[in-house]
Formats: structure tokens, sequence, C-alpha cells
């Protein structure tokens, strides 16, 4: 189902944050189509680009549009997203209808591996095992990707 | 006034009935305690005996009451569900005690703790009922007064609780926006890091950049970490030490060395975090980019073990690689940083030869003091 790189789309105030982001994903073989910074362009990118993929940071330079942001992406631009936010704890509880959480501060070989990790999902639509540290699933997607959800051990 | 005589014959009869000889009734005539004897064969249950205590603490000559219902003594604030349980009380022909609130003839008001009592005649028929009157107005008083400042102290605990319920979720709310920003900062330094070590090309520079991105990463690992746990006050180092190995074997790549752990779980201090951390960080990257420069071809094992002896945390780092004497530029900024932070933390380290290798051991005081 996706066989060319996937397309990812950047959700994220900080400039420097998603220049570096950028050249992660590229390491990954994945294709950046952009950077948004607020949740009008968000929308609007995620609407004409069709990204399979977006990092949405939950606070974007008009607040903490984040999660509206991932949830209208879910509903309307079927695309999956993907936080990327220092707030783990505050994001709903079915997340949006994204597909996961990272938390920051992220160090690179974290994002590297989660983004290989979602890569194999989305292509197969089946995990190829547990996710990587730093990233939670969130449940429906667990569920459908066949990953036995249980608390990692720490 | 037939009611009238009649009390005053059921009196002049229980009088008769109860002569000058009767040591009882002279007892109930003399007494301190207010009380009275009503006929309950009368209708509406007339007043027949009260003694001079009770003429005294309600202020009605003998006259006024012989032969009326005792109801003249309620007033306006007599509570009536008081006064329905006397009702009920003589309807059923049992004992009741109430307190209530009585009227005295000027007006001015008394707490009565009454008690009456069925009296049978020979036959077993109710033929009157006593009643005792004890004025306890001063201890109504202090009963009051308590209830008063009950909920007075009541009213304050409970805007006391509010004011500190608003001040905790200010003070939550506060957190998580420090930790928010800390995340985002420490995110935005490893991103300049990063960026900075795209553009130089200079081997010597791209490793001290390096070097500063672990370290920042390991204090990162610490934070996020610390605001994971229910506790931020305590610090779990050993699944501190699962996530930064396994995020540096990640990054590092080589498949050709092996790391082993034994981790007992030990807390330690949230101030202690970021600096044992950081020791921890230094030690192992040492171990993985001195003990097996990739340029020698050769892998190996890692060891970390963590674990507690009597009054001491011992964290022990060892490698399988090329020992400390054939290691280049082992020495330097990292070391210099773990000797700096050992004395901080209160630890001591010790480095010894572990054939083949290097054994790094830190022990750090449970209590921050070496006995």
């Amino acid at each position: 189902m996706y066989e060319r790189p996937l397309d990812v789309l950047i959700v994220e105030d900080e400039v420097l944050l998603a220049t570096e982001l950028e050249f992660l994903l590229e390491e990954v073989g994945c294709h950046s189509v952009g950077l948004a910074m607020n949740s009008n362009e968000a929308v609007t990118m995620a609407n004409d680009l069709r990204p399979d993929l977006a990092l949405v940071d939950v606070h974007l330079q008009d607040g903490p549009t984040g999660v509206e942001v991932a949830r209208t992406i879910h509903d309307k631009c079927g695309g999956v997203a993907l936080f990327m936010t220092a707030n783990v704890k505050r994001l709903p509880d079915d997340f949006a209808g994204a597909c996961g959480v990272i938390g920051k501060p992220y160090s690179e070989h974290g994002v590297k591996s989660a983004l290989s990790y979602l890569t194999i999902c989305l292509r197969e639509g089946q995990a190829p095992g547990l996710p990587p540290i730093g990233l939670t699933l969130a449940p429906a997607y667990a569920e459908r990707w066949g990953v036995n959800v249980q608390p990692q051990a720490c | 006034m037939t009611d009238m005589s009649q009390s005053e014959r059921a009196a002049d009869q229980l009088a008769a009935e109860h002569g000058a000889g009767d040591p009882f009734a002279a007892a109930i005539r003399a007494t301190r305690m207010a009380m009275i004897v009503t006929d309950a064969r009368q209708s509406d249950n007339p007043i027949i005996f009260a003694n001079d205590a009770f003429l005294a603490l309600t202020g009605y000559a003998r006259e006024e009451v012989i032969g009326r219902n005792c109801r003249f003594l309620q007033g306006p604030d007599t509570d009536p569900a008081q006064v329905d349980r006397i009702r009920k009380a003589i309807a059923e022909s049992e004992d009741v005690a109430v307190d209530i609130l009585n009227y005295r003839k000027d007006g001015t008001t008394f707490w009565n703790a009454l008690y009456l009592s069925p009296v049978r005649g020979k036959a077993g028929e109710i033929a009157y009922f006593f009643a005792s009157q004890l004025n306890v107005s001063d201890k109504k008083r202090v009963e009051f007064e308590r209830d008063d400042i009950r909920e007075q102290l009541e009213a304050a605990v409970a805007a006391r609780t509010a004011d500190l319920s608003q001040a905790l979720e200010q003070k939550t709310a506060l957190l998580h926006e420090v930790d928010h920003r800390v995340k985002n900062n420490l995110q935005l330094i490893s991103s300049l890091l990063l960026l900075q070590n795209r553009r130089v090309t200079d081997p010597a520079v791209k490793s001290s950049l390096r070097g500063m991105l672990e370290r920042v990463s390991a204090i990162a690992t610490v934070h996020r970490r610390l605001f994971q746990s229910d506790d931020v006050e305590r610090f779990d180092v050993s699944a501190f030490v699962r996530d930064l190995v396994g995020d540096m074997m990640g990054s590092a790549r080589r498949d050709d060395i092996k790391v082993r752990l034994d981790l007992e779980r030990i807390d330690v201090a949230a101030s202690k975090a970021a600096p044992l951390a950081l020791v921890i960080s230094e030690l192992f990257s040492n171990a993985l980019r001195h003990g097996f420069p990739p340029e020698s071809g050769t892998g190996g094992e890692i060891f970390v073990g963590i674990n507690r002896k009597d009054s001491e945390f011992r964290i022990e780092i060892a490698d399988t690689g090329v020992g400390v004497e054939n290691s280049a530029s082992s020495g330097g900024f990292g070391l210099t940083i773990v000797q700096l932070l050992c004395q901080q933390l209160k630890a001591r380290s010790e480095t010894t030869p572990a054939d083949p290798g290097t054994r790094v051991v830190v022990y750090l005081p449970v209590n921050g003091v070496h006995h």
C-alpha cells in the first residue's frame, strides 16, 4: 500500500526542531512534504498534500491546537497523525484519532526507531513487534496493528 | 368552672391520701426539682398538683396552674416536634424525656429538661401523669455556643480547604507548564547540537558535539523519567539505565557488542538524578567508544550492574574491550566530569583492569554520606 517513501507532514512551531526532524525523516527513508506552524496551515496542507503521516506537536503558534489538528487529519484528510509533545499526560484517551505519541524530549535514535516501526505498520497493516522505547501507541491502533498492549516492564 | 372544681376535688383527694405524715409526699413538696401531677382520668389531662419549685420556676401562682393542661408553658419558639413527642408518649402511656423551650408567666424563656411518666392505679389503668422539670438553660446555652463554634470552625476549615485546593491546582498547573518548557528547551538544545553536527566535518569537533549531545540526552532522559513516575521526588536509577543503554546502543549500531544488565531497583533523591545520570552516561559511553574503538574491529560485552550493599549503592560498568592502557584518549573531559560529579555526589569511583577490559565501580552513599 505504501511502496513509495512515506509522505510526512511536520506540524511544529519550533523551526529548529522541525528542521532537524526533516533530516531525520530523510535518513530513515521518509519524504518530508512540508512544515506547518499553526492549525490552519496544518489542515490546509494535510488536505492539499494528503500525507501518509503527520507529526503533530500539541502547542502550535495559535495555541494548544494540535489535538484538533490530529482529529481533523484523522476524520477528514485520510491521514494518520502521530503526536510529538512534551505534554503526553494531557492527551485525550482516544488520542484524537492519532496513532500514538512520541514524548519530548526524544532522542535521535528514538525518533528514527519509531518512524521505521510506523513505516512497517502503515505499509503492512501489522506491527513488527512491540513499539520501540519512546513510542506509545494509541489503543485503537495497537489493536489494529495486532500489538499486544501490555505495560512495558521498566 | 366545673373543671376547676373537679381538679380541686382530685387535688384534695390526692392530698388526703398523702397527708402530713407521708414522707414521700413531703419530699416532693419540698424538693428543689420542679414537679407536677396531672389527672389522666379528666379530659385534657389537667394539673392537679404542683410543688413550690415548679411555681418558682414558672412564676405562676398555684391557683393559676391547677386545672390547666401544661401546654400553657409553650410559646412561639417551642419546637412542635418536641411537643409531638410528649403528645405521643401520653397517648401511648409511655415515659418520655425531652428538652423543650418553655415560657414563664413574665414571657421569659427557659430550657426545660422534661421527664414525664404515667402512674397506674390499683386496677392497672393510667390514673396520673407525673412530670419533673429541670431548668437546663445554662447547659443549653453552652451547647448552642459549642454548636456555633463548631459551625464557625467547619466553615473556616471548608474555606481553608477550598483555598488550599485552589492553590494546589495552580501549583500543579504551574508544574506542568514548567515541565513542558524544560522538555521543549531540552529538545531545542538537542536539535541545535544535531544541526551543528551535520554542518561540521572536523572529526574532533564532531566527536565533541556527539559527547555533548549524549550528555544532554542523558539529562533529557532523566527529566522524562522523573515526570513519568507518580513520585517526582524519587528517581529510579535502573529504569533510567535501561532507557539510556537502549538509546546509546541503538544509535551506536554496534551489533558486535552485547550488553548485559543486572539491575536491582534503587531510588535516589531527584536532586541527585541529573549528576548520577551524567556519571553513568559518561562511563557507559567510555566503555562503548574507548573500550571498543571502531577501527579495532573487535566486539565484546559491556556489563552494567546496580545493587545495594549495606549503606552504599554499587554501580558497576565493565567492558571486555581493549583496556585502559590500550585505549586512545580515554582521559579528557569525560573523566573530568565523572570526577567532579562524584565529588558532588559524595561518591567514590574505582577503575581497575578487568582482564580483558576495564571495570569502573561507583559507590554512592545511600543517605548522602559515607559512614
